[in-house]
């Protein structure tokens, strides 16, 4: 009897866990898969980065006091992934291609720079563009991409000085600091 | 970081490019599946290991912190280590301290150095340190508030610079430390540097063809006849090739690899990883003294580390995260052969890992740091099974991050 008692709590525990962890997945799984697609830059690699990630946060949810923290964890390991050695020795292989990465919407309105410049963000290395990514569509702040990517803030601000320097030199004429009014600030 | 109009125009571009899709692909099952596939992953190194004694018949303690029961059968004349078979479980809470780290420690947090039991400030701070001459050779960050750029600092006794180039690359240091390497580029090119630690010896420069700095140099490891075992970057692929720098100046290509792991001075066994599968890897030991022939495969483990003697060669689980490694394989280095495996306690339940820049710190003694929980630990596992906590105190660290890193380790990853 007490055995069953024991194992009722434990299910009961287990259906718990389940309901809340199903409950964030749902409110946060569109948003985080953006985030995913953006580090990743195609939806299969995308894919497999939310499902670790998420997979990971299971195996830790009840180890995690702070649900405050959540995105914030998440978004650590699919920079972490990401940036793994492994899994970059990966992706180049797999995509040593003259092809472009896949793009996102096409741009009408600004003539294609949008799209231009995403293809150029993919092709930054894995910290600058996780600290692109981080700034400038999660907007975070230095001290909270610092605390993602277990580096100081001045590193963050050394990488997305490094990232927009190379995008200077590689995005369109459009984007030249002397053609946008950079220099008359 | 005041937004500039490029700044702007990132930001809208990650924005359009990102708030259009809507995927929610996966449901609660599918993660608890992946989830599953983890654990097993994690699990599966120690528990093949169980399975394999459990095969002759040898009993293993199955839950027990320590080594396991030894094998009844009597030592061959060959001292056969390591002596015991089976899954040691390496639990840092309750290990038993021992002696002190011969090995120096850098702790990333606090800016020290211990080494030999005594705890320095370092004026700077240090990636890297080796002992060369009377004092130091380091490897410091260009800009110290910038961990992307690296040079080398040959330092005094009281870590005042005497020589610095950057950028460089990150050093190789022989298994007794009398032999250490780093590469520098000047502006052309990258060129390999090699030292004898008393300075005894003239410096030794091999100059490489003409190339940019991103197509990255960084010297792996020794091999036999004061060879040195030098990874190239493909700058366009990213793949890393294994160079062999001969004392003369030759340069030898071992092609097809996607990451160089480590060298034996002592066989001249390299070990490389040739592919990824998604969520595993492929690597291979091969002799470089043969051009690089293939001598066995393993898509079980990331091979890393070969033991000062040779013998022994280690497996880390073959899918390898800044989270490090839950399992650790002892591994004849001549034919892959599991010859002892440890487990970090936790490991088949929650996220707990070994660094893989681990430290030798003779044929049979082996330390690492390892993060378990919200706390990493230094710990010395020997071949014949001990396990002890050693280095001081476990320090507080973030998830994903470190502040305990040894200051010259067998294996480099950077």
């Amino acid at each position: 009897m007490d055995a069953t008692l024991v194992d009722m709590g434990a299910h009961d525990r287990q259906s718990d866990k389940d309901a809340d962890f199903s409950a964030y997945m749902s409110a946060r799984q569109t948003a985080l898969y953006r985030t995913a697609y953006l580090l990743a830059g195609d939806h299969a690699g995308a894919e497999d980065l939310l499902q670790v990630a998420f997979a990971k946060l299971y195996l830790a949810w009840d180890r995690i006091r702070d649900r405050e923290a959540l995105d914030g964890y998440v978004r650590r390991i699919m920079v972490n992934e990401n940036n793994s050695l492994w899994r970059r020795a990966w992706k180049r292989r797999e995509h040593s291609t003259d092809t472009m990465p896949e793009t996102g919407a096409v741009d009408t309105y600004d003539e294609g720079t949008g799209g231009a410049l995403w293809s150029f963000v993919q092709t930054l290395p894995p910290k600058q563009r996780s600290v692109v990514v981080l700034r400038y569509y999660e907007q975070l702040s230095e001290a909270e991409i610092a605390d993602v990517l277990g580096i100081s803030v001045g590193t963050v601000k050394s990488q997305a000085s490094r990232a927009l320097a190379a995008l200077r030199a590689r995005a369109p004429h459009s984007l030249n600091p002397h053609e946008s009014g950079d220099d008359a600030r | 970081m005041s937004p500039t109009p490029l700044e702007d125009q990132v930001h809208d571009a990650l924005h359009r490019t990102a708030d259009p899709v809507q995927r929610a692909p996966f449901t609660v099952t599918d993660v608890r599946t992946r989830a599953r596939r983890i654990q097993r992953r994690r699990a599966a190194v120690a528990g093949a290991a169980v399975a394999a004694v459990l095969a002759v018949a040898i009993p293993v303690g199955a839950g027990m912190v320590g080594p396991s029961p030894r094998s009844d059968v009597p030592p061959a004349t060959e001292p056969p280590a390591p002596r015991i078979t089976g899954t040691v479980r390496i639990d840092p809470r309750t290990a038993p301290v021992g002696g002190e780290l011969a090995v120096p420690l850098i702790n990333v947090d606090d800016q020290t150095l211990t080494i030999g039991g005594e705890t320095i400030d370092l004026p700077r701070r240090y990636d890297q340190l080796t002992p060369y001459a009377d004092g130091w050779v380091g490897i410091t960050f260009v800009d110290p508030q910038d961990e992307g750029a690296t040079g080398v600092e040959v330092l005094g006794p009281d870590f005042e610079v005497r020589d610095a180039v950057a950028p460089s690359s990150h050093l190789a240091v022989s298994a007794d430390g009398s032999r250490l390497a780093w590469a520098e580029h000047d502006g052309r090119r990258w060129t390999v540097v090699a030292r004898d630690r008393d300075g005894a010896r003239e410096e030794r420069r091999t100059p490489l063809p003409p190339g940019p700095q991103d197509a990255r140099v960084r010297p792996v490891g020794f091999l036999p006849g004061d060879a040195v075992l030098v990874g190239t970057t493909d700058p366009v692929t990213g793949r890393e090739s294994a160079l062999v720098v001969g004392p003369d100046g030759t340069t030898s290509p071992l092609p097809d690899s996607l990451v160089v792991g480590s060298s034996s001075e002592v066989t001249g066994l390299v070990s490389v990883q040739t592919r990824f599968t998604g969520d595993g890897s492929c690597w291979q030991v091969r002799d470089a003294g043969a051009g690089g022939a293939e001598v066995w495969r393993t898509c079980d483990y990331s091979l890393l580390g070969f033991s000062p003697d040779g013998r022994y060669v280690l497996g880390f689980i073959d899918y390898l995260t800044p989270d490090g490694s839950p399992t650790l394989a002892v591994l004849d280095a001549a034919t892959g052969e599991r010859s002892l495996d440890f487990e970090l306690v936790g490991a088949r339940t929650g996220v707990v890992g070994i660094n893989q820049e681990v430290a030798w710190e003779d044929d049979d003694t082996l330390v690492a740091t390892l993060v378990t929980g919200d706390r990493q630990y230094v710990v010395r596992l020997g071949l014949d099974g001990t396990v002890e906590r050693v280095g001081g105190d476990a320090v507080d660290v973030q998830p994903g991050d470190r502040a305990l890193m040894f200051a010259a380790p067998s294996v480099l990853q950077r």
